[in-house]
């Protein structure tokens, strides 16, 4: 289910944690399903147990799961709560593609009707086809 | 649940190891690490109890390790350098483990005949150096130790072999938290498995820590300027170590990521991307703060 790379640079964990984010994001893993135990994941994987339970740690402390003692953890249904954090670094993202688009000469005109054409895309919930 | 403190060993006049000092928590993988002749070995023999400390303790659970019977029962150490009885075949080292390891476990034996699939009635001593290390892994992991200690453990190991010696430790790891400490000089294959590094450097403990605490407190800076690279970044920035190439400059710096993006971006960079280190980019510039340096000799 999930697929890591081992060659980059970035911590296992931290790459765990943004695949799942990912997948719940996406929709894949639903509101209240279980994720894999720590235990399956870390054979499934070849990965650390340890690491596997740091990523758990931090999805569940920035608000995408939740924990049940002796059950496991599950994807938690979503609610507003704080994310400017990562919204600011959702919006630098943004920022280096935009200025990428200018340099390249896009038009405003279409640079803006790309984003509004994404965005009812996005709030429609699913991707047509 | 593995403890060391402060030991201290000697060889004559060498000076093995001074003063180190590990923990390792049950559940962990400790991934031992140092250059050549850094005391690694003689410290995975103080803790296998084949050496006795000249000063210092080392204990598991709670006890010293040296001349213990209860806890050395509990302990797999596969050294280096692999030895095995003379004309003995797999199946009569495993009978000799059986009568000596009271957790010795038939069953798990069996099991991983599957994974080995070597023939029982061969030799040992005729086998290559890699199927030694299998069966070296075989008979250890059939004792279901509650702790690993592994010198150099997969030389010599095909790339299969290695994913599943690798599989089947965190296998145990998991599922009975089996602690590990292991010594390689794959750095590469300790970031993926180990979750806690230690640096020995000449007998001495360099630095310890969490491997993600470890890379979170060290990075690669790649800034770029569209006019020249301003003078004050450079001497002010205190990089362990530093590379120019035209107007793109290459910064190895310590520190907490928010606050090293905030400095450089006062300068107003062109282009700032901060990079995690890979382990062996770690060790290389520790090394180096240590006076231990890649030589830029040609012959």
């Amino acid at each position: 289910m999930f697929e890591l790379d081992l060659r980059s640079r970035k911590p296992v964990y931290e790459q765990l944690a943004e695949k799942i984010i990912e997948l719940i994001v996406c929709n894949v893993l639903k509101p209240d399903q279980q994720l894999p135990s720590v235990r399956v994941l870390s054979g499934e994987l070849t990965i650390n147990p340890n690491t596997i339970q740091k990523a758990y740690r931090e999805l569940e402390h920035r608000g995408y799961i939740y924990s049940l003692p002796g059950k496991g953890s599950f994807v938690r249904p979503r609610e507003a709560g704080d994310n400017s954090a990562r919204i600011n670094n959702l919006k630098a993202q943004l920022s280096k593609v935009l200025s990428e688009m200018v340099y390249l000469g896009v038009p405003r005109d279409e640079l803006i009707s790309t984003i509004e054409n994404l965005l009812s895309r996005a709030e429609g919930g699913n991707i047509d086809d | 649940m593995i403890e060391v403190e402060r030991v201290n060993k000697q060889f004559g006049r060498l000076k093995a190891l001074h003063d180190v000092s590990l923990a390792v928590h049950k559940g962990s993988i400790y991934g031992l690490v140092g250059c050549n002749g850094a005391g690694k070995t003689t410290l995975l023999k103080l803790l296998a109890g084949i050496y006795k400390p000249d000063r210092g303790l080392v204990m598991i659970d709670a006890q010293p390790v040296f001349e213990n019977e209860a806890i050395k029962e509990q302990t797999v150490f596969i050294p280096d350098s692999l030895y095995f009885f003379h004309n003995y075949s797999i199946q009569d080292m495993a009978n000799f483990y059986a009568s000596i390891y009271a957790k010795w476990s038939q069953e798990r034996f069996q099991q991983l005949s599957q994974v080995f699939n070597i023939e029982l009635n061969r030799r040992v001593k005729t086998l290559s150096r890699g199927m030694q290390r299998q069966v070296a892994f075989w008979l250890g992991l059939s004792l279901m130790p509650e702790v690993m200690i592994l010198d150099e453990p997969l030389d010599g190991l095909d790339p299969v072999m290695r994913q599943n010696v690798k599989r089947l430790i965190i296998q145990d790891v998991a599922e009975r938290e089996m602690t590990v400490i292991i010594s390689s000089h794959n750095l590469r294959e300790l970031e993926d498995i180990c979750d806690h590094i230690g640096i020995l450097h000449q007998g001495q403990m360099v630095t310890q820590k969490d491997l993600d605490d470890l890379k979170a407190d060290i990075h690669k800076i790649q800034i770029a300027f569209s006019g020249e690279i301003p003078r004050a970044l450079l001497e002010e920035s205190g990089a362990l170590h530093h590379e120019q190439r035209g107007s793109v400059a290459i910064l190895i710096v310590r520190g907490v990521y928010d606050q090293i993006i905030n400095r450089m971006q006062a300068y107003q960079p062109a282009i700032l991307d901060v990079l995690p280190l890979t382990l062996e980019e770690i060790f290389i510039y520790e090394m180096g703060d240590n006076g231990y340096e890649i030589s830029n000799i040609l012959y």
